[in-house]
């Protein structure tokens, strides 16, 4: 369903099979959401509940590349489009991740400084 | 460069030969700007991270007082099958089923747009009346931001199908409006992408 | 600024130019304002004059402002940079005569030249226009010009995108050029750090200039990084397979890739700062839950990237240069595209040690020391690179050479400086003092500077059909390189001293020769400046004695030297098809390079379009607008920019049509030029019997 269209196809078929793609692609997303939203409205501990709503996020954004985005590594253009996703997506963790590292950092300086009981702030031990 | 010069899924077939050999470098060059567009989203996804937390809150309401998750589900709903329309558009460009369906198709992925849109300021507003306003605290300027350019985004891709329309009735779908219909399916499923992490990130991984 | 704002005319009135400060108060600092207002308002009316007597609008107006050419585009973004280089020399002049007067003493604290307050706005307006208006466009207008020819191309592939990114970084720049005459620049730097730069520190329109200039040109850049990228994945002649890309290429590409990721961060920061002065967002209000240090977070992830964009296209300028002149093969290409690659991913990962000094703890700094050091690695390896192409080749000391070798002098210092600073805990030290300013010109000058005007000189006789004067180039590169040394290696020295950066005074006697020294050191980049400028009209007057119709003089090996020079609109008779790297020098090994095609067809090439002129004039009416508040001219500026694109969207564009007629009887004709004109062995290089047609039988590369 994701192989690129060599248009050798019969259209008819061709058709039918991307419009199963669509379907399938819309049915996983729906269940992935839901099952997001039903971890939010559950009894499970927060940290359960959010690797599962993490999980369910990173499976979505994978299934919506894959069946209405179309890309894919089976060469070509589509190809060529993911290794760019996938080469931004890196740039964008360093870059993400480094902002999370520094600012949590200071954060977690700043709150030390104002938020302790402790008369003298105490440097921080890692 | 590539052996079968067509363009994947959003592709538009060998019969449309010379719109595939520009759709090529035109929807590539569209990637790279979305790539860049993306940069912008993750910056600021990061920053509303690095702004939650008491201090960024400043005795300000926060994510208990203000989200609805109703809401948030409604306008999910709204976007999955605005996404999931496009692929009537892309469908009906490929297999040229005729203007009036594709034209169809496209109403729908606005209407479903513009419901999502509806439902987003609808909860901005409220979010204002309980003093929720971006000039309270740290942590609400970067959701307001956030949240606010997505739904910009949304605002311009619901601009862009109504001028694809006029395109359409003006000039038909020749070969630079079916390149331009790929490139607005692109723009239109990314927006899916990025609002998977808003509303996973920013309202239900807050809420936990 | 009165404290209403009009409806019509938002925060204007009379009180916002430097001639009415002037009015009021006279000294040498409002003296030192309004003449450069006067300056820039009487090159205006002149300009104006020289145009209207000289009849060059329509010429203007039809071969260039409305050209989607990249070559003429190229030209266009140079020209400009130009022009604003000439301001930041000035500034950076009167900065430095400022220092050397600066000496204040306990009872009377300030001195110098200008005040404190216009002190601020000029290292502000300086650094501004010297990184965003000066090293960008110069270097995008050279990759512009060069990249298609290299790669075998007509065109960018956005031909039209191109145009307004070049619309986009003119309309920033004229909001510069503007607040020389309508109110003031900001004071806060060229990095424009809140919470100084806030609505309650800046209330004025000098950080709302800064913003909107970096705002506009900023996605100028962005859209150029953008077509870059898709030009040199998609547009290469056939054959021309990434591998045997000329190293200019590899680096345009590393700056595309820079370009697309590092300046959405800048858009980001500038966009949270001018909410919280425009809207009262919190951003960056540390009483109200924002955090300021995630400007310099968010800044400096664009602004180290920022960095390596300035250097790359120079190293790749110095890759082609060294080959040619010295007549041998590059070496070590691999490993020259390899270094420039690991440059391009390093640099987004090093941008805390810009701020080492702002309270995160050891271990972040250490993390990000180290990739500071990592990223010095594969700089080593191309300046070796670099050295070993010269090594037993037959250089000839042409200008840009004399620039090749005072970069590998002064790059190399700069760099070592780069590593001591990359050390946290000597950092603590010397951050934000001169020693720093040093640093950084260190590498900005010889690296950018010296690349670039290389460039210009190397490229040229492609753009214009005659070289420039080799005496006069050695002379500006020779000034530039002795301006550099005077200018700065002071600074190095005041720095440990104690000299803060940025300060408009200090009490302190024993600076004073320094910066007496740094002082004459300005003097020489001013006389660099002019004779620059001569270098450019001297080889004008003398464009018939320096003419090469021949195209190749300096007996290069890439397909751009394969061309008439100047090259015409379509660049390319037929496409090439490139079989090896250095095509164009293995068709000179083979004999007989200047075989004319078999066959010529039509060419299509883009049509022009007002469209960018267009763009450019709706985004400095909108950034105008907003600086000054006038509200109802700025919504109109917004709605002008997606209705001219929707409206070009809705026409039909037909392209225009070069006939192979055409094409085969100028071709025809630049052949047997060729034929005609005798060779040019490498003693004449400079001489008049350089007409673009080299000695084969010398050709070694």
């Amino acid at each position: 369903m994701t192989k690129p269209n060599t248009g050798e196809l019969n259209p008819q078929e061709s058709a039918a099979s991307e419009i199963k793609s669509y379907a399938t692609g819309f049915i996983v997303s729906l269940l992935l959401t839901v099952g997001a939203f039903a971890a939010l409205l559950s009894d499970l501990p927060s940290t359960w509940k959010i690797v599962l709503i993490c999980v369910a996020a990173l499976l979505q954004i994978i299934v919506h590349m894959r069946n209405f985005l179309h890309l894919s590594f089976s060469g070509g253009q589509s190809r060529e489009d993911l290794l760019l996703v996938l080469f931004s997506v890196c740039l964008l963790a360093i870059m993400a991740g480094g902002t999370w590292y520094i600012m949590s950092d200071l954060g977690g300086r700043m709150h030390q400084a104002s938020g302790s009981d402790a008369a003298m702030p105490e440097a921080p031990t890692r | 460069m590539s052996e079968n010069g067509l363009y994947p899924g959003l592709n538009l077939g060998e019969a449309h030969d010379d719109a595939h050999l520009q759709a090529e470098s035109t929807v590539f060059g569209f990637w790279v700007f979305l790539m860049s567009d993306l940069i912008i989203f993750g910056i600021l996804f990061a920053s509303y991270a690095s702004y939650l937390d008491p201090i960024g809150l400043a005795g300000g309401p926060g994510p208990q007082d203000l989200f609805d998750v109703k809401s948030v589900a409604i306008q999910t709903a709204f976007l999955l099958f605005g996404g999931v329309a496009y692929g009537g558009v892309s469908l009906s460009v490929k297999y040229e089923q005729g203007r009036a369906k594709l034209i169809l198709w496209l109403l729908i992925c606005a209407v479903l747009g513009a419901g999502f849109l509806f439902f987003e300021i609808k909860d901005f507003i409220s979010q204002a009346g309980e003093g929720g306003t971006p000039q309270v605290s740290g942590w609400l300027s970067s959701y307001w931001l956030l949240v606010g350019l997505h739904g910009f985004h949304v605002f311009s891709g619901i601009l862009w199908i109504i001028a694809m329309i006029g395109q359409i009735s003006t000039r038909g779908v020749d070969d630079v409006v079916k390149v331009r219909l790929s490139m607005l399916g692109v723009f239109w499923h990314f927006l899916d992408l990025i609002w998977v992490g808003i509303f996973s990130f920013v309202f239900l991984a807050t809420l936990t | 600024m009165s404290g209403e704002t009009s409806p019509i005319v938002g925060n204007l009135d009379w009180n916002v130019t430097p001639y009415t400060d002037l009015l009021k108060h006279v000294d040498s600092s409002t003296i030192v304002g309004a003449g450069a207002a006067s300056v820039l308002v009487l090159g205006a009316i002149a300009g104006l004059v020289l145009f209207t007597y000289m009849r060059w609008w329509g010429p203007l107006y039809r071969n260039w402002l409305t050209s989607p050419d990249a070559k003429k585009i190229g030209i266009m973004y140079i020209a400009l940079a130009l022009v604003m280089l000439a301001r930041g020399i000035i500034e950076g002049f009167v900065m430095r005569a400022h220092q050397a007067m600066a000496l204040g003493t306990l009872a009377q604290k300030e001195s110098g030249l200008v005040a404190p307050d216009h002190f601020a706005q000029l290292f502000s307006t300086h650094g501004t226009i010297m990184i965003f208006f000066v090293a960008m466009p110069l270097l995008i207008g050279l990759i512009n010009f060069v990249l298609p020819q290299q790669l075998g191309a007509r065109d960018m592939a956005f031909p039209v995108l191109n145009q307004v990114s070049l619309g986009l970084t003119a309309a920033g720049a004229g909001l510069i050029m503007i607040s020389l005459l309508v109110g003031q620049f900001g004071t806060g730097g060229w990095t424009m750090y809140p919470p100084y730069t806030g609505k309650i520190f800046s209330p004025g329109e000098g950080v709302d200039y800064w913003l909107w200039a970096i705002l506009i040109s900023g996605m100028g850049s962005t859209l150029t990084g953008m077509n870059f990228a898709v030009t040199i994945f998609k547009e290469r002649a056939p054959g021309m397979h990434l591998m045997r890309m000329p190293l200019f290429c590899w680096t345009s590409l590393c700056v595309a890739i820079m370009l697309i990721y590092a300046m959405p961060a800048l858009t980001v920061s500038s966009v949270m700062l001018a909410l919280d002065r425009y809207a009262d967002f919190h951003f960056f209000t540390n009483a109200a839950g924002g955090n300021m240090m995630n400007y310099a977070n968010i800044f400096w992830m664009f602004g180290h990237p920022e960095v390596y964009i300035l250097i790359l296209p120079a190293f790749g300028v110095f890759s082609e240069i060294s080959s040619t002149y010295s007549g041998k093969r590059l070496y070590g290409y691999t490993s020259l595209v390899i270094a420039s690659m690991s440059i391009a991913v390093i640099s987004f990962t090093v941008w805390l040690h810009h701020f080492f000094t702002m309270g995160q703890s050891a271990g972040v700094n250490i993390a990000f020391g180290i990739a500071t050091m990592i990223i010095g690695i594969p700089t080593g390896v191309k300046i070796y690179d670099w050295m070993a192409t010269l090594w037993r080749g037959r250089v000839r000391i042409t200008a840009p050479i004399v620039y090749l070798t005072g970069f590998f002098l002064l790059f190399v210092i700069g760099g070592l400086s780069g590593i001591i600073l990359a050390n946290p805990s000597i950092d603590y030290q010397v951050h934000n003092s001169t020693f720093l300013v040093a640093h950084f010109h260190n590498v900005i000058i010889p690296g950018v500077l010296y690349g670039m005007l290389a460039g210009i000189h190397y490229w040229f006789p492609k753009a214009f059909g005659f070289r420039l004067s080799e005496t006069w180039g050695r002379r500006t590169a020779l000034l530039f390189v002795g301006g550099f040394i005077f200018t700065f290696m002071p600074l190095y020295v005041l720095g440990l001293m104690g000299m803060p950066r940025r300060s408009p005074t200090f009490q302190n006697p024993d600076f004073m020769p320094w910066m007496y020294i740094a002082a004459f050191g300005g003097v020489l980049m001013l006389c660099a400046l002019a004779s620059l400028c001569w270098t450019f009209w001297t080889s004008y007057r003398n464009r018939r004695a320096l003419a090469v119709p021949g195209g190749d003089p300096w007996n290069g090996s890439t397909l751009e030297w394969s061309t008439p020079a100047p090259v015409p609109e379509w660049t390319f008779p037929c496409i090439p098809r490139v079989k090896a790297r250095e095509d164009w020098g293995e068709t000179k090994r083979r004999g007989d390079p200047w075989r004319s095609p078999e066959t010529y067809t039509d060419i299509e090439m883009p049509a022009n379009t007002a469209h960018g002129l267009l763009i450019a004039g709706a985004s400095f009416t909108l950034g105008f607008a907003m600086v000054w508040h006038i509200w109802w001219l700025a919504i109109l500026g917004v709605l002008a920019i997606p209705g001219l694109v929707v409206l070009r969207g809705m026409r039909v564009i037909e392209p225009n049509i070069i006939p192979a007629a055409q094409v085969e009887e100028e071709d025809r004709r630049f052949r047997q030029q060729v034929a005609s004109l005798p060779p040019a062995t490498r003693a004449d290089e400079e001489t008049e019997r350089n007409r673009g047609v080299p000695d084969l039988s010398e050709f070694a590369g």
